[in-house]
Formats: C-alpha cells, sequence, structure tokens
C-alpha cells in the first residue's frame, strides 16, 4: 500500500514538474527564444567547423597524393552559377536578404553531393582495406554533411528572425534554394570512373564555398549586429 | 664575326706551326701537332663564350604572393641567371575557368622584381594561375605556373598603437595591453577576421612569454614582477592566413609594489604588539602577580590579634589579652571591608539548665541575670568543636555535667591550625579564678559558651560543620554568672537534647562588654533579655534580620582581673 502511494505521488510530481516547465520545441510560445545575436554567435560556430573539416578533408588528399597537382584548372565547382560577390566592393553593396540568399543556396547545393561523397569514400574504404585516410575521410565527410545541414537550418532561423526585427530592407520571402539544379551535383565531377581525383576537385571546391559561407556570414554579422565583436 | 675571324687565324696558324715543328713533315708529326692545337683550340672556344653571355634567360621562379588586406595582392618572384644580354620580366596569369591571359598592369609599386595587383583586378575565391616571363635577345624563358587563390594567401601588416598602462585591482597591480587592427585591413566590415597574439619579456633576458588574444584588441597580464622593465610585441592573423610580422616594441616599467605590502606589514604589528603590552599591563595592574590571579590561595587561617610567637612562648595570658583585644570592634566592624577572608564573631549559646533559668528570671523580669532566647540549636555549633583545629580547644570525652564540676580537667586543648599547633591554652582547674577564655572551670550549672569564631582556612578539612568556604572553629567558652567570668570549654558535646542558643558578638564594648547579636528563632518570642550579673541587658529587636540575628544589645562583661 506504501509502495503504491509512493509511486502515485512521485508520478504526480512528475506530471506537475512537466506541466510546470513545458519542454521546449521548436515554435512552442513560452519558451524563451535565442537573440538574434546568440543565433549568430552559433551560426558562425558551425561554419567555422565546417570550414575545419573541409580543410582537414582536403589537406589529407593532398598529403596523399603528389602535391603538385594543379587545382581544378579548367575544371569549375558545380556552384560555379551561383553568383556569389567576388570582392569587397560587390559584398558591401549587395543586400542583406540578397546575401542571405546567396548562403542559403550554397549551403544548399552541397547537401546532396555530401552525401553521395561519404557513400564513395565508403566504397572506397571497403574496396582498399588498409587505406586508414579512407576510413577517417569517410567519416568526416559524413560529419560534414550533418553539420551543413544544421547550419543551413540555423541560417534559416536567423533568417527568420532577421526578417521579424526589420533587418531586411524589402520584405521579400527568404528564396529556397532550388535543390533539382543540383540533383548531379556529384556526377558534376566525375569524369570517367571515379578516382580519387575526383574526390579531390570536390573537396577544393567544398573548401572554397564554406570560406565564402564563413565570410559572408561575418559580413551579415557586422552589417546587422554592429559591436565589439567587428 | 669575331669568331671567324679567330678561326681563319687560328688555322693560318696551325697550318705554320706544322710546317715549323715538323721540318721533316713526316705524317705522324704532322698529325699529332695537328691534334694538339685543334684541342687547344676547342678548348679556347669552350671557355670564350661564357665571359660573353649569349643565352636565353635563366628560369625565374615566382617566390610569394601575398595579400595585407584580401583586397589586393602582389607577387615577388625571383629571375634567374642573365643569359649575358639584357633581359626583361613580365608576368602573365589567367583567372580560372577563362582562357584570357592578362598581363601584369604594375611591376613597380611593389618594388623590384614584383607585380601589384589592384583591387579592380583582384578577385577572391578565383584561382589565379601566375606565369613570369624572363625574356632576352636570344629567347624567352618561362617560369613554373603557380595557382594563388587571394583568400589564401592574407598576411596583414602588424597591428597598430600598442598601449600599455599600469592598472590597479584592488591594491595589486597589472598590465593591461591594447592594440588596434592594422589600418588597411577593414574588420569593422567582417571583410576580414582577425586573431591577435602578443608576446611580453623582460629586458634583457631572452624568453618570451607569448599569449594568444583571440579576436579581442586588449589584454590583461597579472603575472608581472614588481619593479622590472618589460617589452611587449603584438602580432596578428586572419582565420585562414599567415601571422604578420611583430609590431613595433613598446616598453613599461612595472611599479614597485612591495612598498605597500611591507607598510601593511609594519602596520599589523604594530598593532599586535600594542596590544600585547596592552593586555599584559592589564593583567599587571588587575592583579599582582598572575600566578595570584589564576591560583587563588586557599585562605590561611586568621584570627585577630593572634600572635604565634607568643604561643610559642607559652604564655597563654599573653596570648588571650591579644586576641581579645580591646579594640575588637574595630576590627570586627572593619574586619570584612578590610580582609574578606576574616570575619571575627563570638557565637554565645546557652544550654537548657541554662535557658531554664533565664525563663525564671524572665518572670521574674527584674533579674540581673543573663538570659538569653533559646533557639534552635545550630547543628553546626559546638559538635565538631572537638574535632575542629581551633584554638583553645579541648580533647572530647568530656562528660556533659558542669554540676559540681569544678575539678574537671580541661586538658589539653587540640590546637591544630595551619601552620603549627597550638600551645595548649587550658590549664588546671586551680588557675580558675584568672581571666580566661578558656581553662576555666565551669562553677554553675548553667554554662554558657562563648564561642569564638574565626573563619579559618584549614587547609586539609575534616571538618563536618563548616560552610564551604568556611570551617568554623569554636572557642569554648563557659560563662559562670557568679564569677563573672567567662571561661571557655574546650569539648563540648552537647547532649542531644540540649539545645543551644548562639548569639553573635557584633562588638566588644569599651569597657570590655560583649555586644551580641541574639538570633531569632521561629518558634521564640522576639523579646529577649539578655542580662549579666552586673549589667542589664536589653534586648531590641533589629528589623534588619540580615543573618537571622537580632542585634541586641546585649552585652557581656569581660572578665578582667
Amino acid at each position: 500500500m506504501k509502495r503504491v502511494s509512493f509511486l502515485v505521488v512521485m508520478l504526480a510530481q512528475l506530471l506537475l514538474s512537466v506541466a510546470s516547465a513545458p519542454i521546449c520545441a521548436y515554435g512552442q510560445t513560452g519558451c524563451p527564444l535565442p537573440t538574434l545575436a546568440d543565433l549568430f554567435d552559433r551560426v558562425m560556430q558551425q561554419s567555422s567547423r565546417m570550414h575545419g573539416i573541409s580543410s582537414d578533408l582536403q589537406s589529407q588528399f593532398e598529403h596523399y597524393l603528389f602535391p603538385s597537382k594543379n587545382m581544378l584548372g579548367k575544371w569549375k565547382c558545380h556552384t560555379h552559377d551561383i553568383l556569389t560577390p567576388g570582392n569587397k566592393q560587390n559584398a558591401q553593396n549587395i543586400d542583406r536578404e540578397q546575401l542571405t540568399e546567396v548562403i542559403l543556396r550554397l549551403l544548399g547545393a552541397w547537401g546532396d553531393p555530401l552525401s553521395q561523397l561519404h557513400q564513395s569514400m565508403r566504397q572506397d574504404h571497403n574496396k582498399n582495406h588498409g587505406r586508414d585516410f579512407s576510413h577517417s575521410s569517410s567519416n568526416k565527410a559524413l560529419e560534414m554533411s550533418d553539420v551543413m545541414q544544421e547550419l543551413r537550418d540555423g541560417v534559416l532561423k536567423m533568417a527568420e528572425k532577421m526578417k521579424l526585427q526589420g533587418a531586411f530592407s524589402n520584405a521579400v520571402a527568404v528564396v529556397q534554394p532550388e535543390e533539382a539544379r543540383h540533383s548531379s551535383a556529384f556526377a558534376f565531377y566525375k569524369r570517367g570512373t571515379l578516382s580519387l581525383l575526383d574526390h579531390n576537385d570536390l573537396l577544393y571546391c567544398l573548401r572554397r564555398d564554406s570560406d565564402k559561407v564563413k565570410n559572408y556570414l561575418r559580413i551579415l554579422q557586422c552589417s546587422t549586429l554592429p559591436g565589439l565583436e567587428c | 664575326m669575331v669568331f671567324s675571324v679567330v678561326i681563319s687565324i687560328t688555322n693560318t696558324y696551325l697550318s705554320m706551326s706544322v710546317d715549323v715543328f715538323c721540318p721533316s713533315s713526316t705524317p705522324v708529326c704532322g698529325a699529332a701537332m695537328t691534334n694538339a692545337l685543334e684541342l687547344t683550340w676547342l678548348l679556347f672556344l669552350v671557355i670564350t663564350p661564357h665571359a660573353k653571355g649569349h643565352s636565353l634567360p635563366g628560369k625565374p621562379t615566382l617566390t610569394s604572393c601575398r595579400s595585407p588586406e584580401k583586397e589586393t595582392f602582389t607577387c615577388w618572384w625571383q629571375p634567374g641567371s642573365d643569359g649575358g644580354l639584357p633581359t626583361t620580366y613580365a608576368l602573365y596569369y589567367s583567372k580560372e575557368s577563362s582562357d584570357i591571359v592578362h598581363e601584369c598592369a604594375d611591376y613597380y609599386t611593389a618594388g623590384e622584381n614584383s607585380c601589384f595587383f589592384n583591387k579592380n583586378d583582384t578577385s577572391i575565391w578565383v584561382n589565379y594561375n601566375i606565369t613570369v616571363v624572363a625574356t632576352n635577345r636570344l629567347g624567352s624563358t618561362f617560369s613554373d605556373p603557380v595557382d594563388v587563390d587571394v583568400a589564401y594567401i592574407v598576411q596583414p601588416n602588424p597591428p597598430e598603437n600598442l598601449s600599455l598602462s599600469i592598472m590597479d585591482d584592488k591594491g595589486w597591480p597589472f598590465l593591461r595591453v591594447a592594440w588596434a587592427p592594422p589600418r588597411k585591413a577593414d574588420t569593422r566590415s567582417g571583410w576580414i577576421t582577425l586573431i591577435y597574439e602578443l608576446r611580453i619579456q623582460v629586458d634583457g633576458q631572452n624568453e618570451w612569454e607569448t599569449h594568444l588574444a583571440g579576436q579581442q584588441k586588449l589584454f590583461n597580464i597579472f603575472s608581472l614582477r614588481s619593479g622590472g622593465l618589460y617589452l611587449v610585441q603584438v602580432r596578428c592573423k586572419p582565420d585562414h592566413g599567415f601571422w604578420s610580422e611583430w609590431s613595433t616594441a613598446s616598453y613599461i616599467r612595472f611599479p614597485d609594489y612591495f612598498h605597500r605590502e611591507k607598510s601593511a606589514w609594519i602596520i599589523i604589528a604594530v598593532v599586535c604588539a600594542f596590544l600585547f603590552l596592552s593586555i599584559t599591563l592589564l593583567l599587571h595592574m588587575t592583579c599582582h602577580s598572575l600566578k595570584h590571579c589564576l591560583l587563588p590561595p586557599i585562605p590561611g587561617p586568621k584570627i585577630k590579634g593572634f600572635d604565634q610567637h607568643l604561643l610559642k612562648k607559652g604564655k597563654s595570658e599573653d596570648i588571650f589579652s591579644a586576641l581579645v583585644v580591646s579594640d575588637f570592634s574595630r576590627m570586627s566592624s572593619s574586619s570584612n571591608s578590610e580582609d574578606p577572608l576574616v570575619e571575627e564573631y563570638l557565637e554565645v549559646y546557652v544550654t537548657e539548665e541554662r535557658e531554664a533559668m533565664l525563663e525564671e528570671s524572665k518572670s521574674h523580669s527584674g533579674d540581673d541575670s543573663f538570659k538569653l532566647e533559646s533557639s534552635a540549636s545550630d547543628n553546626d555549633s559546638g559538635r565538631g568543636s572537638c574535632d575542629s583545629r581551633t584554638l583553645l580547644m579541648e580533647k572530647c570525652g568530656r562528660p556533659k555535667q558542669h554540676d559540681g564540676d569544678r575539678g574537671e580537667d580541661w586538658g589539653e586543648a587540640q590546637v591544630d591550625a595551619v601552620g603549627g599547633t597550638w600551645p595548649p591554652v587550658f590549664t588546671s582547674q586551680s588557675e580558675q579564678p584568672r581571666r580566661c577564655l578558656s581553662g576555666c572551670l565551669p562553677p554553675s550549672e548553667a554554662s554558657k559558651y562563648i564561642k569564638s569564631r574565626s573563619d579559618v582556612n584549614i587547609a586539609a578539612s575534616g571538618h563536618k560543620q563548616s560552610p564551604a568556604r568556611w570551617s568554623v572553629e569554636y572557642v569554648g567558652t563557659r560563662m559562670v554568672a557568679e564569677d563573672d567570668v567567662a571561661v571557655s570549654r574546650g569539648c563540648s558535646q552537647p547532649a542531644p537534647f540540649q539545645e543551644r542558643d548562639y548569639s553573635r558578638v557584633k562588638r566588644v564594648g569599651s569597657d570590655d562588654t560583649l555586644l551580641l547579636l541574639q538570633r531569632v528563632s521561629e518558634v521564640a518570642t522576639n523579646e529577649c533579655e539578655t542580662r549579666t550579673s552586673q549589667k542589664s541587658t536589653i534586648c531590641t529587636q533589629d528589623a534588619t534580620l540580615t543573618s537571622g540575628y537580632v542585634d541586641t544589645a546585649a552585652i557581656l562583661p569581660m572578665a578582667t582581673n
């Protein structure tokens, strides 16, 4: 009898506690939402992380391959058609909304290729059992894919908040990047048989794009929230 | 042209020398000679053209390309060997995925063997394929191409406006280093993000202490020694790029804060010493000896007027006279104030027979007989007189029948005071007529005991009846009414039925009279009459019953000779 009553009491307490402090799901009211500054900080951290991973991936490949290989040469990155500001002048002239859109497009363009890269690396690893770098690279590719996805979600939230706070001069809805255009992005890098060289080009492009994203986010942050940080 | 002239001359010389050296025109000699000459000529040919420099230029090499602010960049090259001819250098570049080749527009801004790309020509996140060409009259030589992405070749200028200042943190100084980003780098708009690093060393020593400051432009250093001369340098780096050069050093001398520390200790020491001195002084003033304060001595026996030496001499007369001193009143009244350990009073108690007598005399009311109120006997009084170490004490064993007890032998008195034994003060019965507080025979039936009571210090007290602090010593005194002699009785073993009345002597009158404080008993009446044989006493009731005694005007005459 005592045990039952005790249990009842515990359950009641649990329910009450749950009722009093609701678990914050996304978008629920009553939860303390992060400020724009917090969002920016998180996004910046995430983009740094992303860039770090991409640099690691590329350096691993470089180390493995002969170092004097020319980068890309005549090739292009699959995201070449996304118009990105190439110098400071252009970057400062562009609107905040446009810049945000560019960021989102860049991030969106890499979703599929990264997952395919990861699969490809895993296949490579399965083929070449002794290759240590391939295994770690495959993991890193997976991690990269996750990080990029998270970053994209974060930037979306941040954009919404910016819109709410009136940071955007034009009340234009943030365009969702088109996914369909880059479905065959991975194939873009394929030239015949799949080889490590293909990965190298892809990784080079990945590193560059992650650097672009990081820089654009920084410009956006300093433009929206000028302060001690900038 | 010169070359051909030389050849023709040499040929001529050769043929002439062959003719000279080989006169017989032997074919062997001629052939050998020709060979030697040709060899010499060949050698000559080989050596001389180098001094002249007719060749293609050597291959130049691109040493580095750097951008100070990610808006412009410069490339430097190292020229190869000069082909002996004036050589010109040109830099060509092409952008990523474009076949158009451009030539460097500015060879002079950045110095010799350099190419400066201005803002218009610079694109970030674009691969530049750069080649340097060395050209002379004979031809050109291309360098190895280099791919450059401006985003990754940023090396900023050193930070500027390095300032050092000593700040105060609750009395402890620390060094604050502050700087500004290099002028050209645009960190405000977020185009470039810099992280900083500073280093500090004691002037003269070679050990640097480096601190990474992150993105902040301010840094506090706490771990510095007072009085030292320090120099500080700072440098910066973009998040992906190269470290700048160290800025020019700034010097600062750290202040001496040891003095403040020292003075604080001095103050503390002075205060402690002062406190210590004051405490010792205080102790000294209140107690003349610390030992006396901390361990108060047990009070010894003090009976005023008692002279040990007299006792030793054995003259009881003198002893008694010394004891029962005329200024007893003075002493008793002032005794409390003088010495709280000594209290002197005489207790008088009367036996039952005597009480009966008193009652009778009371009814007569006119008697001069000494009367005392009977009161409840004090359990203490008289009982222990056998065992107490008192002056004028008789050993117990005496029967209580006083009637006709003249021949009583008082025996030796037990005197056992602190520090010595007292000689017997009781003498034989034969010495009765003299004044005595002790040793006198009780002629009458009723006996009255005057007890002198004094507080004594008994070191090892087996005394039963004494109160906590004091022990009571009794002088058994027997009052002989007719003789007017106060006798002392040693062993007072009162019969259990006997009741004793005690009177406290308040003071001794000028003509040897005792002023008694009579105790008021619960059942007894208030009136009291005490009379001596000589004088009448008046018993008055005192409102102040401080100790249960009624102040009486009873005066007992002291037996005098």
